[in-house]
């Protein structure tokens, strides 16, 4: 590809191995950045796209040291010959996790905190983060606690903190990972609008088919290191693997009509039957007395059989109710029964034998030094024989398929796998009821489907129920959708009859996806939700 | 939320001060207590530290948990010292001769003994202990309350301690809240493992390896979270200049006032202490 | 990783000297609040292992600034107020330990363990008795006082406490330690 001489950002043959590891990160990367355009970088875990961004915002090689050979060129000057100041107000970089990035206990101390380091007059600073407030809106921020501001609005803080230092160049890190639906929706609007305005946007995100929607002039797709494709949105749906990254489900379609149908998902769970195992009688609940009421008169019940998800925005009150089952919540008024048992009366050990909870995060919960340590924990706090102990972790880790790392550190294992462990760790309870908080936070398209593939087909259970943003892990795996909005059930049904009603989704700030729209359009031929590989057959 | 910080606006006189103002002068009392011995300046002292409590518009309800945790700490300190053993800080003085009581204990088989000798001077010189104690007390119990906690990494910026150093103070202020949560969140997640933090069993070892799987992922967890924030805090030029504080602190007369009050007082008792004034004193009346 | 020299404090330091402090702040609180039963006078206090690790993992200086400022922070959550002298002795448990940072090479090797353990003793002994003798120039008790209510139930505590969590802490840091390519 040629490259025209008013690119801004150029990388030429870029390869970078980190001085601790053997093989390269990154091998042989050559592509160019236009002024005001949004470009995509597409690819899964592992695939370089994080050492791809410290290459160019200048971490590498200033702080991470290793081999680097090949170049990258801001306006024209090589990143290793700039100074971290003059990068800094030439790259911005948004990290994915607005949380740990934001260093400020108060919004205008983290948007002040760059041009602070650079040692602008207090004057000057002031005006300048005004002036970036206003623009993204979120003026009515400025002198509020950082601590206590919703996930979406964080991320607008980080980004000011960014954009006062007046980059042209901004990298984001999979700046969707944290948002719920809505809130992912705005945000692609924005860096569309940041674009228009003249930023050159490098934009790394699995969730292809999202990101489509603001029409992102190019797409860099990269796998295991090597770049795979560079070129417009259209020639990527063409190349790329459906399985690795989420295309919009049209194209899944059209690309699967010639591939094998995928097997059919066979959940492990008994037939549903009538005696609930959780059951929810008009709970209401407050964090302390002067506080208003988070969850209004919820009514709802877990029967066998049911593979429940629970959507809503963030500050919904799903994690609320949900933790409300267990006991680690007690209803304010109204009451939860476990298995017949109101939960006032359980202590939450008594309540895990019959549920099992997994957090959102691994790296909450690991502690131990061997992975079957891990498992034995939970069984020997709920006082099991030990002989049924070693028996029911070797189950559970059968059943992760993680038997070689028994022995491992499970603070040492990737990401997916300590996923897997703390999904092991449940399992190994013999509860009977697994809920999940998020189960594919932080884990790539392809991660997370075989993962959830694999959880659906576990025996054990007799129920599922898990927290997601993600209408369409709603729409392949639930048999039942709990729709949750401002403390109250605002539906509950079988997927197809919640996930219709577009108005009542949008009211809950839930976004009807590609998929779901391509579900409810062949559903006369269908009958059912199926994911997009399997409409393949009934598409016309 | 498990931590939260105590400070809360209360439009009191002494929240007008500057930071730095109130630190020095909290400092310079410090010095200047621990000149005396002599009672009746102790009392004074106890009165302008009490009066600084006061004028800081703190509740007894607010304050109540570490005034009690004080005078714990010092109760068991004073009758510690004042009963079992036989020396004191400022020597000879202190053993007395007007004896209140007196009691021998002799221990059995070992034959070692252990004199109780209370004297007038020894319980007096308790008395004055309690005194100079619960001045240093009021003079400190009042910062929590009202000083604003992000102002710290500014306030010591601004007493000459280095950038870094300053924005470490600032930053662990930003990062109490966040791993308040994260703890609350291991806390249940563990609880959901059936993991029972009060229950009492093992013996001491135990108890404490029994924090493990709190301690551990929390600190892990911030420990992995560390290198984002440095990569945050690399790219916007961390440490590479003398850096702007937004947060800014100005002097203003009261201040200059308030540290001239505080110097003043040091001196004074440099010079008071120099002159022979202020060493451990017993009233009369009580030593006939 | 790359380790310089024992005295260096660029924003690695700083960030983990911040994180320290919090940590001991937020666990020395919440321990408190959970009201965990004690057990033959020597109460449970797993915050004071946080200082003690964050010198040995990553200098004198985040050890020190760790459990300084992280005890002025938790006087200041629990609104006990100021006490600079106990606030310099809790730093000292994390200095002291942090002096064999750049001899800590693999936190899973015994010999290694066994050097953080004496480091750990040293560090609580020397820190203790810091701010012990301290109170006998601020409340006027005698030596043998000082030490009898204010040395050795301290020292031993935090001794206890520091020997049975630091080990731990190493161990799963030494799992951790290996994600980072910094």
């Amino acid at each position: 590809m040629d490259k025209p001489e008013n690119a801004w950002l150029e990388v030429e043959g870029l390869t970078f191995r980190y001085h601790t590891r053997q093989e390269p990160a990154i091998q042989d990367l050559s592509f160019d950045l236009q002024p005001g355009e949004v470009m995509l970088l597409a690819g899964a875990s592992g695939c370089g796209k994080t050492t791809l961004m410290r290459c160019i915002n200048g971490l590498i090689p200033k702080i991470y040291r290793g081999n680097l050979e090949g170049q990258v060129r801001v306006f024209g000057k090589r990143v290793n010959e700039m100074s971290m100041a003059e990068l800094s107000q030439s790259v911005g970089t948004l990290l994915q996790d607005p949380e740990r990035q934001i260093v400020g206990s108060y919004v205008l101390n983290e948007v002040a905190f760059g041009l602070e380091n650079l040692g602008l007059p207090r004057g000057e600073i002031l005006e300048k983060v005004d002036r970036t407030l206003e623009y993204l809106g979120i003026s009515y921020l400025r002198d509020r606690e950082v601590f206590n501001i919703s996930g979406g609005e964080k991320q607008k803080i980080a980004l000011a903190g960014i954009l006062v230092m007046e980059p042209r160049i901004l990298l984001l890190d999979e700046p969707l990972a944290s948002l719920d639906p809505a809130s992912s929706h705005e945000a692609l609007q924005l860096f569309r609008r940041l674009a228009d305005d003249g930023i050159s946007v490098l934009l790394v995100e699995h969730r292809v088919d999202e990101v489509l929607a603001i029409q992102p002039e190019r797409v860099l797709y990269l796998e295991q290191g090597k770049q795979v494709y560079f070129g417009d949105a259209q020639g990527l749906l063409d190349v790329v693997d459906y399985r690795r990254v989420k295309l919009p489900a049209r194209a899944v379609l059209r690309r699967a009509r010639d591939a094998e149908p995928p097997p059919e998902l066979q959940p492990a769970l008994p037939p549903r039957s009538a005696q609930p195992l959780i059951d929810f009688q008009g709970v209401s609940f407050r964090y302390r007395p002067e506080l208003p009421d988070v969850l209004h008169e919820v009514n709802f019940q877990v029967h066998p059989g049911d593979v429940i998800a629970v959507l809503g925005a963030n500050g919904a009150g799903k994690t609320t109710l949900v933790k409300h089952a267990l006991g680690l919540l007690k209803p304010t008024r109204g009451q939860v029964l476990l298995e017949g048992k109101d939960t006032r009366k359980l202590t939450v050990a008594q309540a895990a034998h019959t549920l099992g909870y997994v957090f959102q995060s691994p790296t909450q919960m690991l502690y131990a030094p061997t992975v079957e340590e891990e498992l034995a924990f939970g069984p020997r706090n709920l006082s099991h024989p030990p002989e049924q102990i070693r028996k029911d972790v070797r189950w559970a880790i059968q059943t992760v398929h993680l038997e070689p790392e028994l022995k491992s550190p499970p603070l040492a294992l990737s990401f997916g796998q300590q996923k897997r462990v703390s999904i092991a760790a449940v399992l190994a309870m013999r509860s009977r009821i697994l809920m999940m908080d998020e189960p594919t936070a932080g884990q790539d398209y392809w991660n997370y489907r075989s993962f959830m593939d694999a959880i659906l087909q576990m025996p054990g259970f007799e129920a599922i129920l898990f927290i997601t943003h993600d209408v369409d892990l709603a729409v392949i795996y639930a048999n039942r959708i709990l729709l949750v909005s401002n403390g109250r059930v605002a539906a509950d049904g079988p997927p197809p009859e919640v996930l219709r009603d577009d108005e009542r989704l949008r009211a809950c700030r839930v976004l009807p996806t590609s998929l779901l729209e391509l579900n409810l359009e062949l559903l006369p031929q269908t009958g059912r939700f199926l994911r997009a590989e399997a409409l393949a057959e009934y598409a016309g | 939320m498990i931590v939260s910080f105590n400070y809360r606006p209360r439009s009191s006189l002494i929240e007008r001060l500057d930071p730095r103002a109130r630190w020095i002068f909290s400092i310079l009392v410090l010095f200047a207590i621990t000149m005396f011995w002599d009672v009746r300046f102790l009392l004074f002292f106890l009165a302008l530290t009490l009066g600084q409590y006061l004028l800081a518009r703190l509740t007894w309800r607010e304050t109540r948990r570490a005034w009690y945790f004080v005078f714990f700490i010092m109760t068991t300190m004073v009758v510690v010292n004042t009963l079992i053993t036989s020396s004191g800080t400022i020597g000879a003085v202190l053993r007395g001769t007007h004896t209140v009581f007196f009691h021998q204990f002799t221990m059995p088989v070992t034959g070692w003994s252990w004199e109780i000798n209370l004297t007038v001077e020894r319980l007096w010189f308790a008395v004055t202990q309690v005194v100079r104690i619960l001045s240093i007390s009021a003079l400190f119990l009042v910062i929590p309350f009202t000083m604003d906690p992000r102002q710290y990494g500014a306030t010591f910026r601004g007493m000459g301690i280095p950038d870094r150093l300053a924005y470490t103070l600032d930053l662990a202020f930003r990062f109490v809240p966040t791993l308040g949560r994260d703890f609350q969140v291991t806390l249940d997640a563990q609880r959901a493992r059936g993991y029972e933090v009060e229950k009492v069993e093992g013996g001491l070892l135990t108890q404490i390896r029994k924090m493990a799987p709190l301690v551990v992922p929390v600190t892990m967890n911030a420990i992995l979270s560390g290198e984002d924030y440095a990569n945050a805090m690399d790219l916007r030029c961390f440490g590479l200049h003398k850096r702007t504080w937004i947060e800014r602190l100005a002097y203003h007369w009261p201040d200059y006032l308030w540290i001239g009050f505080g110097a003043l007082l040091l001196l004074g008792s440099i010079a008071l202490s120099l002159l022979g004034y202020g060493k451990f004193w017993v009233p009369q009346i009580l030593l006939q | 990783m790359e380790k310089k020299s024992l005295w260096s404090f660029g924003t690695r330091e700083v960030v983990y000297a911040a994180i320290g402090a919090a940590l001991y702040a937020v666990l020395s609180v919440a321990t408190n609040f959970l009201q965990i039963p004690a057990a033959a006078n020597v109460s449970i206090r797993p915050a004071v292992a946080i200082p003690m690790f964050f010198g040995l993992a990553f200098g004198p200086w985040v050890g020190l600034i760790s459990g300084l400022v992280g005890n002025v922070i938790s006087d200041l959550v629990s609104g006990y107020g100021f006490w600079p002298w106990w606030d310099l002795g809790n730093g000292l448990m994390g200095f002291v330990p942090g002096l064999i940072y750049l001899q800590m090479t693999d936190f899973r090797a015994l010999s290694d363990i066994i050097k953080a353990e004496i480091m750990v003793v040293v560090g609580a002994a020397v820190g203790m008795f810091v701010a012990s003798i301290s109170e006998i120039w601020v409340s006027g008790v005698d030596f043998a006082t000082s030490m009898a209510t204010n040395f050795f139930p301290s020292f031993i505590s935090n001794a206890i406490n520091g020997l049975i969590l630091v080990p731990i802490l190493m161990v799963a840091y030494a799992a951790v330690r290996g994600r980072s390519g910094r």
